[in-house]
């Protein structure tokens, strides 16, 4: 049946217009119908070592103020852009190398009496198309520090099956990172370096009932170049590198509670010798029609590199792996948090604190050498979105 | 540890069961829209501590491929 | 692959439905369909007046209230429709007009007061609502009623729900309301016939439909003469008073929702308006005036 004239009354089309908006008509893949404006801002801050654990240098570590800006804009009636960018500055030591100290336990040295100041910015562009059955984005972008450059692309879909209860997706990324360490004729660091990365993953996510839903990926990643710490006095690492990480999330709202749990469990595994798990959970209770208050925790734990020792050995041949650097030993981490989240429809806004601890204690995994340097830290962040 | 994960995978094994025995109906996913169901209800949030942890430990990747790199000293 | 037509009919939103789909196996349609009746029950339960635990139930008592109440999404879009269509016709079809209902006694013919008229009139008037911003805030007083809109968009959301479960031949009728899954096998058109309002055992009209969907909006009941003028049923939000219109519309449009939105504005508007915009759109359609007089275009009568 062909309609006795085209569709030209204006009235047709500001109804049509909305009526395609409604969600049984448009379906579950339909780009956001407004624009929505995020920013965060957030400090990040180290705890300080003792004397005990620092032989000479600066005992603060660093201290970091975050910026992060997201804009997401509905283009059209299948598209989708989205603008990231952000800005750090972030200012501290960093452990340069470690010696035997006086009681004959390894110390570390912090960098440098006045220690680093450094800023970083970064700016990402992603686009989405939305078909009937899925969507498939890309994204490309860069981002710079006074000793480092990265560009970046990718590519991703998605697909619905099953009535919209399974969704598989795929993704495929590659970055090309370029480092010039500052001060590297000073230190006889390496000038300037290359690094390159490919990454593709694969996740599946189900909806298990009318309350719970799951989620598998996995991801292998592969990274070659100049690989090594600059900074450290002596860090020796391979020109390559394969990580692959399988995680899996779990979400179940409790009707009764008016919350949701989240709970999820990663395994990383790569070829200098490091694995891990990572467990975290959030309850996300409901308070009233507004707020909602967010406990988190979390627990990690990974064994040391092939490579690892913490006692730099500077009698050892150039050509021998090695590196002190604290995030390649074996340790466990616990962390807690607390958000807050007040969400008033047009705006929402979110207040979250969390406090991180390393420990060679807290690990799983056997721990030969301990690391003096791990980190305990504070995180605040305060973050508004507005939708329009 | 190894009994650990063997719990999780039954878990997910199971999951995958349940799926076979109740099929979700279209107009039973209210819940599912939740902000709080969302797999990423705060991607600043999420960004922002998979760059902490990037910075902080061994560990990356898993939940999507991997995005701008950082010197992270 | 050996298609035949099956169906199957239930009540819902008051009325008789009826979901027609060529499936290869009856176990397969069945499952459908029962799918297909269920999300229509969601939205019944969801938005009906009727219910005490329905979502309407919950936003007709949140009316006062200074911080509103969280819509979702699915809500949030239908008032942005029912605004839509507010605007579309100059303020006639206003979802918050169901106040006017109550003042109003059809069986005794009795015609209530001015002051009452204009009382009711007061809490009358979509404007008044806010909502841009996810909470609905609604002054005191006043009411909504999905009931204009709800039914063509459970056909709409029905059909759709049937082409993803892989139906590619079929009908779906919710008491007058059509939305079409898909044509039947060629592709050949769907025949819907509409009813003669004045002899309810004759058609008054048929309309082909290989795609869209179809709506009526009629004054089947018996008509109100008040000092020789006859008035539909129906009320018009800005006098208060029954409308003076046309006695019925169907339309057929590319969705059930557009259609039903387009006939209850003809329905609500004088007649040569009403006769006008269904012109105007350009899409098929049969009306019947006061005077009985049969009107349309792209149809068979």
């Amino acid at each position: 049946m062909r309609p006795v004239q085209p569709m030209r009354s204006r009235s047709l089309l500001a109804l049509s217009t909305t009526a395609l908006a409604l969600p049984g008509i448009a379906g579950a893949d339909a780009p956001p119908l407004q624009n929505t404006l995020s920013y965060k801002i957030s400090n990040y801050k180290e705890d300080d070592l003792s004397r005990s654990e620092v032989l000479f240098g600066d005992l603060d570590r660093y201290d970091i103020d975050v910026h992060q800006f997201k804009l997401i804009t509905p283009v059209g009636r299948n598209y989708a852009l989205q603008v990231d960018a952000n800005y750090e500055s972030l200012s501290g030591a960093s452990p340069w190398f470690t010696t035997q100290g006086f009681d004959g336990k390894p110390v570390v040295n912090l960098s440098g009496a006045s220690g680093i100041r450094d800023r970083r910015s970064e700016i990402s562009v992603g686009g989405s198309y939305y078909l009937e059955n899925g969507r498939i984005g890309g994204n490309i972008g860069y981002s710079e520090e006074d000793d480092y450059r990265a560009s970046y692309v990718g590519i991703n879909g998605e697909r619905h099956f099953n009535n919209d209860l399974t969704t598989l997706a795929i993704g495929l990324s590659y970055s090309d990172d370029a480092i010039f360490p500052t001060d590297a004729p000073l230190f006889n660091r390496v000038v300037s370096a290359d690094k390159s990365s490919s990454s593709v993953f694969v996740s599946v996510s189900q909806i298990i009932d009318s309350v719970s839903t799951m989620q598998s990926a996995l991801s292998i990643t592969e990274q070659s170049g100049f690989l090594n710490d600059p900074y450290k006095l002596r860090d020796i690492r391979p020109g390559d590198k394969t990580q692959i990480a399988w995680s899996n999330s779990y979400r179940h709202f409790f009707l009764n509670a008016d919350a949701a749990l989240h709970l999820n469990y990663r395994y990383y595994h790569d070829d200098f010798g490091v694995s891990s798990h990572t467990f975290d959970m959030a309850w996300h209770q409901n308070l009233g029609d507004i707020f909602r208050l967010v406990p988190t925790l979390r627990y990690y734990s990974q064994s040391a590199a092939d490579f690892f020792t913490n006692q730099d050995n500077f009698l050892a041949p150039l050509t021998s792996f090695q590196s002190s650097d604290y995030r390649l030993s074996a340790f466990g981490a616990v962390s807690g948090g607390l958000g807050l989240i007040a969400d008033r429809g047009d705006w929402t806004a979110t207040l979250t604190a969390e406090r991180y601890l390393a420990n060679e204690q807290y690990s799983a995994y056997e721990v030969k050498q301990p690391s003096t340097a791990l980190v305990q830290y504070n995180r605040v962040s305060l973050g508004i979105e507005y939708s329009f | 540890m190894l009994a650990r994960m063997r719990c999780l995978l039954l878990l997910v094994v199971c999951a995958l069961a349940v799926n076979a025995c109740t099929p979700v109906r279209a107009w039973e996913r209210g819940q599912l829209a939740r902000t709080e169901m969302a797999w990423d209800a705060d991607g600043l949030e999420s960004a922002l501590n998979d760059h902490i942890f990037f910075s902080k430990e061994a560990s990356s990747g898993g939940n999507s491929a991997a995005g701008g790199g950082c010197g992270c000293n | 692959m050996n298609l035949s037509l099956k169906r199957f009919a239930f009540t819902a939103m008051g009325s008789t439905c009826e979901m027609q789909i060529y499936a290869e196996s009856r176990i397969h349609a069945k499952t459908v369909i029962r799918d297909m009746a269920s999300e229509v029950h969601r939205l019944e339960k969801k938005y009906s007046r009727f219910r005490h635990d329905s979502f309407v139930t919950d936003i007709n008592l949140a009316a006062g209230k200074p911080m509103g109440i969280r819509l979702d999404s699915e809500t949030k879009s239908l008032f942005d429709h029912a605004l839509s269509c507010y605007e579309q016709s100059a303020g006639l079809f206003d979802i918050t007009a169901g106040v006017l209902n109550r003042i109003w006694d059809f069986r005794q013919a009795r015609v209530p007061s001015q002051e009452l008229i204009d009382q009711a009139r007061s809490h009358v008037g979509l404007h008044k609502l806010k909502w841009r911003q996810g909470r609905l805030l609604m002054p005191a007083g006043m009411e909504i009623d999905f009931g204009g809109i709800v039914k063509e968009y459970a056909a709409d959301t029905a059909a759709r729900l049937g082409r993803k479960l892989g139906v590619r031949h079929g009908l779906v009728n919710l008491g007058g309301d059509f939305a079409v899954i898909g044509p039947q096998p060629g592709p050949a058109p769907w025949t819907v016939g509409i009813i003669n309002p004045q002899a309810p055992d004759s058609l008054m009209a048929t309309i082909e439909l290989l795609d869209g969907g179809l709506a009526s909006s009629g004054d089947y009941e018996r008509c109100f003469i008040h000092e020789g003028k006859r008035y539909s049923h129906i009320l018009n939000p800005k006098t208060g008073w029954p409308c003076a219109g046309l006695r019925a519309v169907s339309i057929a449009a590319n969705l059930c929702t557009v259609a039903g939105s387009m006939a209850t504005i003809a329905m609500l508007q004088d007649e040569a308006a009403g006769i006008e915009g269904l012109r105007e759109s350009g899409l098929p359609h049969v009306y019947m005036t006061n005077a009985e007089l049969i009107g349309g275009a792209g149809i068979q009568v």
